[in-house]
């Protein structure tokens, strides 16, 4: 049963490559992370950092090289959960944990004074995307959907596969997902674009949203490249989303960015214009940024903005309410890292002033200029009592924040 | 030990035609790959049946030890001129270098080519290059899109005489 399942996945990936291959015709692509790189760069040695897929002990997680604004404090909250990136709380308080490569979720219960940990479900191709609703645990792969129900209550309950109704496309790169239900109830979902740099497919490049049996499919936003992240703004309801710029054009950018949905089918530029105005160094045309949604504020240069949080809890001081906090895992794709912390951005729901301020730093040694880092804080989650859950996907560690005027 | 050495051959250099030599992989590299056989997402029975049950620790360990014998070649047959130079156009063509390292000795999660067997180098490719091994990760899979087969074993013969 468990061999026939894991070929059936295989399986699957495999037919959907190959559906994308299949034209002998055509030259072929060049692979999705290297398309774009201009002949001056062809000796980089640029290549995405390795992720970790074993166990971090715990007395091997620095938690004491984390810096905090003063009052804040922060603890192990979790660890062993390899690969854990976005999480989902459910209605009686379980953590659910998504990952990538290693293709389990996980399911964290807090017991007090510690958490045990155990896998839902594994095997799958790059569960990232994991959402709660109605009792409901909803999972994401890039080629399958599934939903849990009750599962808070029945750990062993069998998943409701929906995969066939939300017709997910073929092409595996960049299409690992971050799910989230809005204010609306409907499942809002990204579609990154397969490549580096391309002219996409009409499926990629763009988020929508289903009903949550995968019905009622609807295109909100286009020419996003791959966005990881996102939230709904507390007072106006408007969808906040972070987007990684492409690579290969250059240490300075173009910028990952944090965009504001304010219409329905806003355009926010990819291929062509990137950041506040950037045209693409090669995929040309006029007015490359005419009808471009512009982001709210720039991210850094390779940041990997991911995780987005508006903070409406009430343990932080007043000063934190409905602001933002964006975790950038950080850069690769720069000689000098970038990032590989949380921000706290203070905006208004127009999107006007973003004023950006470093708030959870320490995972890595920036001082010397070396990709010499520890963790990369990948998403965030606010718990009832207003504390931070901030998840660090290469320890594979759950931290939680917090905020006392003892501190 | 005894038992991945009966396989990969004395010190992880492998005697066995379609088994790879694993010393002086990365370490990473070697974790990461044990993980996918244990959790069935890279499909080897022979490796599934070895590594079933091993905890993390376990496979860290293996992982260590293994990235700390020295990469030998194994015996391949004298090197065709033509073949080589085949392969290293087709390298250069590919950017194999920027991620295994211009002398292939592979970091992290990136394998070690240089002295790999042969016919296990032919293997992986044709089976990255047909979709058969799409595995943990989306970006091998598309690296050798549109290579010829006379590519890959011209590569492969590159590639194993290395030191």
């Amino acid at each position: 049963m468990r061999r026939a399942f894991v070929h059936s996945i295989l399986a699957a990936a495999a037919a959907g490559l190959c559906g994308a291959a299949s034209a002998q015709d055509k030259p072929a692509p060049p692979p999705a992370w290297h398309q774009g790189k201009p002949p001056a760069m062809s000796d980089s040695k640029l290549a995405p950092l390795p992720g970790k897929m074993t166990e971090t002990a715990r007395s091997e997680i620095p938690v004491e090289k984390v810096n905090l604004p003063p009052g804040f404090s922060v603890q192990i909250w979790a660890h062993g959960l390899p690969g854990g990136r976005a999480m989902a709380r459910g209605d009686q308080g379980k953590i659910y944990v998504g990952t990538r490569i290693i293709g389990r979720v996980y399911e964290i219960t807090d017991n007090g004074d510690r958490r045990s940990v155990r896998v839902v479900v594994d095997k799958l191709t790059q569960p990232a995307g994991v959402a709660f609703a109605n009792g409901s645990l909803y999972v994401m792969a890039i080629n399958r959907v599934l939903r849990y129900d009750g599962i808070e209550s029945n750990p062993n309950v069998q998943p409701v596969d929906l995969t066939d109704k939300f017709q997910l496309p073929p092409e595996q790169h960049h299409n690992w997902k971050y799910i989230r239900f809005g204010p609306d109830k409907k499942l809002y979902v990204p579609f990154g674009a397969p490549c580096n740099i391309c002219e996409p497919p009409p499926q990629y490049a763009q988020i929508r949203r289903y009903n949550p049996d995968g019905s009622g499919m609807e295109v909100i936003a286009r020419g996003v490249r791959n966005s990881v992240g996102f939230d709904f703004h507390p007072k106006t309801g408007e969808l906040w989303f972070t987007d990684h710029g492409r690579d290969w054009m250059g240490d300075d950018g173009p910028q990952d960015e944090l965009n504001r949905l304010s219409k329905t089918g806003q355009n926010f530029g990819f291929p062509y214009c990137h950041a506040q105005g950037v045209a693409d160094a090669d995929f040309k045309k006029a007015d490359a940024c005419k009808d471009v949604t512009k982001p709210v504020a720039l991210m850094g240069p390779h940041a990997a903005a991911m995780g987005v949080l508006f903070y409406t809890g009430s343990m932080f001081p007043a000063q934190y309410k409905d602001t933002l906090f964006v975790a950038r895992k950080g850069s690769w794709n720069r000689t000098k890292p970038f990032g590989f912390d949380v921000v706290n951005i203070r905006v208004g729901a127009d999107g006007k002033n973003p004023k950006i301020t470093p708030f959870m730093t320490g995972f890595i040694n920036a001082k010397e200029g070396k990709y010499d880092f520890w963790g990369r804080p990948a998403y965030l989650l606010q718990m009832p009592d207003g504390a931070l859950l901030v998840s660090d996907e290469q320890t594979g560690t759950i931290f939680r924040v917090s905020y006392s005027t003892k501190n | 030990m005894a038992l991945c050495d009966a396989c990969h051959g004395a010190g992880g250099v492998s005697q066995t035609v379609g088994t790879p030599s694993i010393a002086g992989q990365p370490k990473l590299f070697l974790e990461n790959q044990l993980v996918l056989f244990r959790e069935g997402l890279r499909v080897s029975p022979p490796m599934q049946a070895a590594v079933n049950g091993l905890t993390d620790k376990e496979i860290v360990r293996l992982a260590d030890h293994y990235a700390a014998q020295p990469a030998r070649p194994v015996a391949a047959g004298p090197a065709d001129t033509g073949q080589v130079e085949q392969g290293i156009a087709y390298a250069r063509k590919q950017h194999c270098g920027s991620c295994h390292l211009p002398d292939y000795r592979g970091r992290q999660q990136i394998p070690r080519l240089a002295g790999q067997r042969e016919d296990y180098l032919v293997e992986s490719m044709l089976a990255y290059r047909d979709n058969r091994r799409t595995g943990g990760d989306t970006i091998m899979a598309a690296a050798l899109y549109g290579a010829s087969d006379a590519d890959i074993r011209a590569l492969a013969h590159y590639l194993a005489r290395l030191r």
